[in-house]
């Protein structure tokens, strides 16, 4: 699969040394001095790009470097965007600090200044390229002998299922995570929020469907005060048009029931424990959701028992809530959060012709045996007001161009065993997938370390029986071919300088809050490119 | 009645690591690696642990008093993870601890077990790393690390097609 010519080591260094900066010359470290003199032991100067800087790109790359067959290998990450880590910035929500906190980890694996003659093997960062536009896959397979792809999940599941899904005022959860977290590609979506809370008179409504975390955060973001969020990195851009200024009414709907549900007990205690916002569960609806084989279900596993007796508190709150507050309106709270089940949203209405007035949703019911339960309808509809519709049905992966045959279109992933991508062209270097792209959009960002050394494995071991590509009579750096197609990629440093403006007392809205993200691409590449 | 009185001696030998999420660190403090869990000295008191690895090895260790299991692992280049740094906000220093031990433990608490909810490979004796602290009658004690699915592609294995 490999081509097998030996090229000496040092050969292979000064050529790249030509044209890469200093700092991605690795073979005079000592480490590598000692593979030098000792041949028989001396590890091959791979060269291999991850597509992809989020948890799985991080994590395959943390993975690789801890090998020992990799000590003169040079391993760069890609990434579309000038700034690493994927949905740890662009996913995760801002009132989940803690979660974000991955990315120390993350940055100690990238070279950087003062970091380069410890002789640890460090990641080059490639920001702001976009592998399949930028750069051809097919070129990348040219200049390496390995190419991961980890570029996750740039799109949803479609959701035209429902009928009038082009209604103003309907949105993915994807583009409302990604609008409040500041992704540079998502201003747009600020206008459309405005616009559609602020048709909300006196009580603004929305409908979030789906029973994943993600639309967990959605309901939260909404529901929580500016208090809340103030301290948090949500951009200002963003904080500034979710700050309640009416009331507001989130429900979250999903077709099954609440043992069904996806989302994870952490996400659902939150929106029990919220400022100003209370946490509405219907008793009715849990016992709808109580079937023989959700019983099973339940029984059958830890955490759906906690989530059982989580959500049978709450609804046994909302009723003693309810008693407190029917004729007392001064006890009413900002916000509420109902979490509803057992409904199928079946369309999206207009009233005016043209924007959201509200979602008619179809009453289910549970058939099937536990485990593989399904809603089937009952016929009996619910209507439920809203301006605002986020549908968080899922994310999914795309097929960039020249991946298109592993596209698996179902499942939006690429076709793999154990991460390698078979059938890939013999001439061009190994072609592997981890993270979302690989397994799909589920599991927490622990779940992509396992995911990641799977890959690896994978990756080393054919690599074992292989040598690195003796490049061609006009072989290019990802350097020089980059800079031919006139492309100025953010290096590590390039990064830092995004990082240390995001985080100067100037921009920030208070000492609590950890960055004010610069949202657009061309001021980011201007701090970038500041010296 | 007699588990509890064991849990209430124990709550005392083995204090837990109450912590919760700090606001952003420093610019400083990124640069050096920070690890959530208590400030132990060096010098302290150590016993001896040993962490049975994913691929089924063994490694002993010498472990601080008062330091907590992720900070253990950490100090001795062992793989778990501890993505959140120790704040009970991640799942990923999941340890299995040996059933004696972990009744001997104090309860966990509600976010803890909530964590634990998402771990892989959760069983009735498991703890996160990052909240168990090391004690003295620990000495000797192994706790396991849960094991990954294998990569049977690597390890000859022919895997069914589908
Ligand atoms: C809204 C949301 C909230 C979440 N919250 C949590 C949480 O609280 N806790 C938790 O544990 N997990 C959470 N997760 C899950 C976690 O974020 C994922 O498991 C993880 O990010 C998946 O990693 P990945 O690297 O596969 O994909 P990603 O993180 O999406 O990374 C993919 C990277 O590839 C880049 N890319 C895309 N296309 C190209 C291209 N053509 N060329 C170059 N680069 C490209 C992207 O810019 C991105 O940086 C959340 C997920 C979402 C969606």
């Amino acid at each position: 699969m490999y081509r097998r010519i030996q090229q000496p080591l040092h050969l292979l260094a000064s050529r790249i040394s030509r044209h890469c900066p200093r700092q991605r010359i690795r073979p005079f470290t000592s480490r590598s001095r000692r593979a030098l003199d000792d041949d028989s032991s001396s590890a091959a100067a791979w060269k291999i790009a991850i597509v992809g800087s989020g948890p799985s790109g991080c994590y395959t790359g943390k993975y690789l470097l801890k090998s020992d067959a990799m000590a003169n290998s040079q391993i760069d990450v890609l990434d579309r965007l000038p700034t690493p880590y994927g949905l740890v910035r662009n996913g995760v929500a801002p009132d989940h600090p803690e979660v974000k906190s991955v990315h120390h980890d993350f940055d100690s694996l990238f070279m950087k200044d003062g970091n380069e003659d410890n002789g640890q093997n460090l990641l080059n960062f490639y920001g702001n390229v976009t592998v399949g536009t930028d750069i051809s896959l097919e070129e990348l397979r040219e200049i390496y002998d390995v190419v991961v792809l980890a570029y996750g999940c740039e799109s949803v599941r479609p959701y035209d299922f429902i009928q009038n899904s082009k209604l103003e005022g309907i949105l993915s959860a994807r583009e409302f995570v990604s609008w409040y977290n500041g992704h540079v590609d998502y201003e747009w979506v600020g206008p459309l929020v405005e616009k559609a809370l602020k048709r909300g008179s006196g009580q603004q409504q929305v409908v979030v469907i789906g029973h994943g975390n993600v639309a967990l955060d959605c309901a939260r973001i909404l529901a929580k005060t500016r208090e809340e969020l103030d301290p948090t990195d949500i951009a200002a851009r963003s904080l500034n048009i979710i700050d309640q200024q009416n009331r507001r009414e989130i429900s979250v709907i999903g077709r099954r029931g609440h043992v069904q549900a996806a989302f994870t007990i952490k996400e659902a205690r939150e929106l029990t424990r919220l400022d100003d916002a209370n946490f509405v569960v219907r008793k009715d609806e849990l016992d709808m959701g109580r079937t023989e084989a959700s019983k099973q279900e339940i029984n059958a596993a830890r955490p759906r028992k906690r989530m059982e007796k989580l959500l049978t508190d709450a609804a046994a709150a909302t009723s003693a809530m309810k008693n407190n507050t029917d004729d007392d309106d001064s006890q009413k709270k900002a916000a509420e959060v109902h979490l509803r089940f057992l409904l199928n949203p079946t369309s999206f209405e207009t009233k005016d012709g043209s924007s959201l007035s509200h979602v008619t949703c179809e009453r289910t019911r549970l058939v099937g045996d536990a485990g593989s339960q399904s809603a089937e309808g009952t016929g009996e509809m619910e209507t439920i007001e809203a301006q605002l519709a986020l549908v968080s049905i899922g994310y999914k992966g795309v097929a960039i161009p020249g991946t298109e045959e592993w596209y698996d279109d179902k499942r939006g992933i690429l076709k793999n065993t154990h991460g390698l991508i078979e059938g890939s062209k013999e001439d061009l270097g190994g072609l592997y997938v981890s993270g979302w792209l690989k397994r799909g959009p589920s599991g927490i960002i622990g779940t992509n370390i396992t995911d990641a050394k799977d890959t690896v494995a994978s990756i080393l071991h054919a690599l074992k029986s292989s040598s690195p590509v003796d490049p061609k009579e006009g072989w290019k750096s990802i350097d020089e071919t980059l800079k031919e197609k006139g492309i100025n990629p953010v290096n590590w440093d390039g990064y830092r300088r995004i990082d240390a403006e995001e985080r100067s007392p100037s921009r920030k809205r208070s000492e609590l809050q950890p960055r004010e993200k610069i949202c657009s691409r061309e001021e980011q590449l201007k701090a970038a490119f500041s010296s | 009645m007699f588990s509890n009185r064991l849990r209430q001696t124990a709550s005392r030998i083995a204090p837990r690591l109450h912590q919760k999420s700090s606001s952003s660190p420093s610019a400083a403090a990124i640069a050096k690696r920070w690890h959530g869990g208590p400030h132990v000295a060096a010098d302290a008191p150590t016993i001896t642990v040993t962490f049975l690895q994913p691929d089924e090895t063994k490694k002993e260790v010498a472990a601080r008093i008062g330091e907590s299991f992720l900070q253990v692992a950490h100090r001795n280049d062992i793989d778990l993870e501890g993505a959140c740094e120790g704040v009970c906000a991640c799942s990923t220093c999941h340890l299995i601890f040996p059933m004696d031990v972990y009744d001997a433990l104090e309860y966990p608490e509600e976010d803890e077990e909530d964590m634990l909810d998402m771990a892989f490979g959760l069983t009735e004796s498991s703890r996160l790393g990052c909240q168990v602290l090391i004690s003295e009658e620990m000495d000797g004690i192994m706790v396991e690390m849960p094991k990954a699915t294998r990569n049977f592609y690597v390890d000859g294995h022919v895997p069914q097609p589908h």
